[in-house]
C-alpha cells in the first residue's frame, strides 16, 4: 500500500466529511431511496416515507450503469430535477449516481453526493473530474477489487484536491450464487485499519434478497460501519429496476427501530 | 414531424402569439397617452390591404377583418380602463417587471429598452411611474440608475427588495451537455459567475435578462441558454435546466418606484443625494448630524460627480419621514454642510 499517500491511516485521526448538514464518520448514517427515479410520484411518496422513518439522506439514481443497453437508463436531467424537488420538500440531502465525465459538473449542482458505481470505480478520468468539483463523493469497491485498488481509486479522487471520499462496500463476486454478491463485512474493520477515511456499506446491491438486508444492516453497525445506503421502494412490485431487492417503506421503518438502539447499546459496551 | 411535435410547434406559436398581443395592448395604452388623435388612415382596411398583397391562402379576408376588429375593440377597453402606466427597464419577464408587479399589483406593465427611457418617459408623462433597480446584493450599486437620479427631477415613491432567483433557461431539445454560451444582462451573469465557471459556459452580456430568453426561443439556438427569471421561460416557452443559479442564496435586488410628484403622506423611508465641498472632516460632519439625532442610515453609496472629476455625490438613506420636524431640522442642517442636496423624497418602507 506503498503509493496512499493521502488514503492511508497514518494517526489515529479518521476524517468525517460532512454532506449538506450531515456529518459522516460520526453516527450511523443511514442513506434510503429508490434504485432510479421513476416518476414524481414515486420519488416525493419514497422521499416522505424514508424521512419519517428517520433516514439521512435520499438516494435516487438519474443516470443507470445498466448491465443491458435495452434496460431502464435513468431519467437524466428530469430526474435529477425531481430528486431536487424531493430535497426542498423533505430537507433530505441527494445522493446520486454520475457515470459520464461531461456530467459530472452538471450532476454537482443538483447532487449533495455524488456517487461513483461499482462498474466505474476505475474509470479514472471520472474519478479526476469528481475529483475536482470538491464535492463529497461516494465511492463503491468496484465488484471484483481488492482493498488495495479501491483505496487507489479514493487517492485518485483525494490526489485531485477533494479531501470528501466516502467509501462503500456493496458486496464481490465469489462462486456463492444464493447472493447475488457476497457482502465483505470484514471490509469494515479492515479498512479502519488501512485509511482514516468512513465506510459505510450496502446491504440491498450485495446481498441482492429483501430477506437478507435487515440482518446484514445489524451486522455492519456491530462492525462499526460508518452508515449504510440501501434501497426502498414505495411499490416495489412496480419498480423499473432491481423490484425484487428493494425494502418497503413499512420494512424499512422496522429496521430502523432496531437500528437506533443498536448502535447506542454498542455504544455502551466496555 | 409526429403529432406531439407538430402539437407542441402549435402551442408555441399560440403563446407567441399571445405575448405578442401583450406587447401590442401596451403601445394601445401608451398611444392613448397623446392628446393628438392618430393619424386618420384606417388602420383595418390598411391592414386587410397588406394581408392580400401577402396572399396568405389560409388566412381568409373575413377572418382577418374579425381579428382585427376583436384587437381594436379589445383596446378600446383597455384604454377606457385607465390603468396605472408602470415602466421598467427590460422584455416582458424582467426582474424590473416582478418588482413592478410587486409594487403596484393592477398596472399595466410598459417594457423600456434603455433605465433613461424610463426615467425620461415617466418625465414627460407618458408613463405615470418607474421602477428601477438601484442596488443588488451580490453586485452593489447599478450605477446608471444612480446617476439617472442625480440628473433628473423624479421622486421616489416607493421600494420594493426582490429577490433574485436565477434560471439557466434553454429551448425544449437542447441538451444540456452541448450548451456552451450563456446570454444574459450583465448583472446576472455577474451574480453567477461561480455556476458558469464550475460549468464552463462562456458568459455572452445581452441588454437584457428577458430578452435574452425571448431571443433564444425566437432564434432557437442549440448550444445556448439564458439566464433569466421562472416567469420569462413561462412567458417565452423555454425549458429550465436548473433553478436558482445565484452563487449566492442572499441574492436581492433592491427597486425604486418612481413618480413626478412626491409620495403624498408621511412615509417611514428618505433617499437623498448630496455633494460636499473637499475639506477635511466635511463629510463626516454631515454623517455626524444624522449620528447625533440617532437617525439609522440604510445606505450610503458614493458616485464620481460626472461634472466634476475628483468630486463626488453621496446617496443616503435613512430610516424616518422628512416631514417629521425634527427630521426637518436636521436636514436643514445638513444642507447648509453641503454644496449641493437634492430630496429624492420620503416613501413607505418595504419590510
Amino acid at each position: 500500500m506503498k503509493n496512499l499517500r493521502l488514503a492511508a491511516r497514518e494517526t489515529q485521526k479518521r476524517t468525517t466529511v460532512t454532506v449538506a448538514d450531515v456529518e459522516i464518520g460520526r453516527d450511523f448514517v443511514v442513506i434510503a431511496g429508490p434504485c432510479s427515479v421513476e416518476s414524481e410520484q414515486q420519488i416525493m411518496e419514497t422521499a416522505r416515507s424514508v424521512k419519517a422513518a428517520g433516514a439521512d439522506m435520499l438516494r435516487g439514481g438519474a443516470f443507470k450503469p445498466r448491465t443491458s443497453p435495452y434496460a431502464f437508463q435513468g431519467m437524466g436531467l428530469e430526474g435529477l430535477k425531481l430528486l431536487e424537488k424531493a430535497k426542498k420538500e423533505t430537507g433530505l440531502p441527494i445522493v446520486t449516481e454520475v457515470v459520464d465525465p461531461r456530467d459530472v459538473s452538471w450532476v454537482a449542482e443538483f447532487a449533495d453526493l455524488l456517487q461513483i458505481g461499482t462498474r466505474n470505480m476505475q474509470n479514472f478520468s471520472l474519478l479526476k473530474e469528481v475529483g475536482q468539483t470538491g464535492r463529497p463523493v461516494l465511492l463503491k469497491r468496484g465488484m471484483y477489487s481488492t482493498l488495495e485498488e479501491w483505496l487507489n481509486c479514493a487517492e485518485y479522487i483525494l490526489s485531485e484536491g477533494n479531501p470528501n471520499v466516502i467509501l462503500c462496500e456493496r458486496g464481490i463476486r465469489t462462486f456463492e450464487n444464493y447472493t447475488r454478491n457476497t457482502l465483505d463485512l470484514s471490509a469494515v474493520p479492515a479498512i479502519k485499519e488501512l485509511s482514516h477515511l468512513p465506510i459505510i456499506i450496502d446491504p440491498t446491491h450485495s446481498t441482492g434478497r429483501v430477506s437478507l438486508i435487515a440482518s446484514m444492516s445489524m451486522a455492519a453497525v456491530a462492525a462499526g460501519a460508518d452508515g449504510m445506503i440501501v434501497e426502498v421502494h414505495h411499490k416495489p412490485d412496480e419498480a423499473l429496476c432491481d423490484a425484487d431487492q428493494a425494502l418497503k417503506p413499512v420494512e424499512f421503518a422496522d429496521l430502523m427501530k432496531r437500528l437506533r438502539p443498536l448502535k447506542s447499546f454498542l455504544g455502551d459496551l466496555p | 414531424m409526429k403529432p406531439d411535435q407538430i402539437q407542441r410547434k402549435m402551442n408555441k406559436i399560440d403563446r407567441e402569439l399571445l405575448v405578442l398581443l401583450q406587447e401590442r395592448m401596451g403601445l394601445a395604452l401608451r398611444a392613448a397617452r397623446f392628446t393628438e388623435a392618430a393619424v386618420g388612415t384606417d388602420l383595418e382596411t390598411d391592414m386587410l390591404a397588406r394581408a392580400e398583397r401577402l396572399n396568405l391562402d389560409l388566412i381568409e379576408s373575413t377572418f382577418t377583418r374579425k381579428l382585427l376588429k376583436t384587437i381594436a375593440a379589445e383596446s378600446l377597453r383597455l384604454q377606457d380602463e385607465s390603468r396605472t402606466l408602470v415602466a421598467f427597464q427590460g422584455e416582458h419577464g424582467a426582474y424590473g417587471e416582478v418588482a413592478s408587479r410587486r409594487l403596484i399589483p393592477d398596472g399595466a406593465y410598459i417594457p423600456c429598452l434603455e433605465f433613461i427611457d424610463v426615467f425620461r418617459g415617466v418625465e414627460q408623462a407618458h408613463f405615470d411611474l418607474g421602477v428601477v433597480p438601484v442596488e443588488n446584493s451580490l453586485e452593489g450599486a447599478v450605477t446608471q440608475v444612480n446617476d439617472l437620479l442625480t440628473t433628473t427631477g423624479l421622486k421616489v415613491v416607493g421600494e420594493v427588495k426582490v429577490p433574485v432567483k436565477h434560471c439557466l433557461l434553454a429551448c425544449e431539445a437542447t441538451d444540456y451537455r452541448e450548451v456552451r454560451q450563456v446570454y444574459s444582462h450583465p448583472q446576472a451573469l455577474a451574480q453567477c459567475r461561480n455556476f458558469l465557471m464550475r460549468n464552463k459556459l462562456e458568459p455572452h452580456p445581452y441588454y437584457d435578462t428577458a430578452g435574452a430568453a425571448k431571443m433564444l426561443a425566437r432564434e432557437n439556438l442549440r448550444s445556448a441558454a439564458a439566464i433569466a427569471s421562472s416567469l420569462s421561460a413561462e412567458l417565452y416557452g423555454l425549458e429550465i435546466i436548473k433553478e436558482g443559479i445565484e452563487d449566492s442564496p442572499a441574492n436581492s435586488t433592491r427597486f425604486l418606484l418612481l413618480a413626478r410628484e412626491p409620495y403624498a403622506g408621511e412615509g417611514e423611508k428618505t433617499s437623498i443625494i448630496f455633494a460636499v465641498p473637499h475639506k477635511a472632516g466635511r463629510l463626516f460632519a454631515v454623517l455626524q448630524l444624522f449620528a447625533e439625532a440617532g437617525i439609522n442610515l440604510t445606505r450610503i453609496a458614493s458616485m464620481p460627480l460626472r461634472s466634476d472629476p475628483g468630486n463626488y455625490s453621496f446617496f443616503l438613506d435613512f430610516e424616518g419621514s422628512e416631514k417629521d420636524k425634527e427630521m426637518a431640522a436636521v436636514l436643514k442642517k445638513v444642507k447648509a454642510l453641503t454644496i449641493w442636496l437634492k430630496f429624492l423624497g420620503s416613501y413607505p418602507a418595504d419590510r
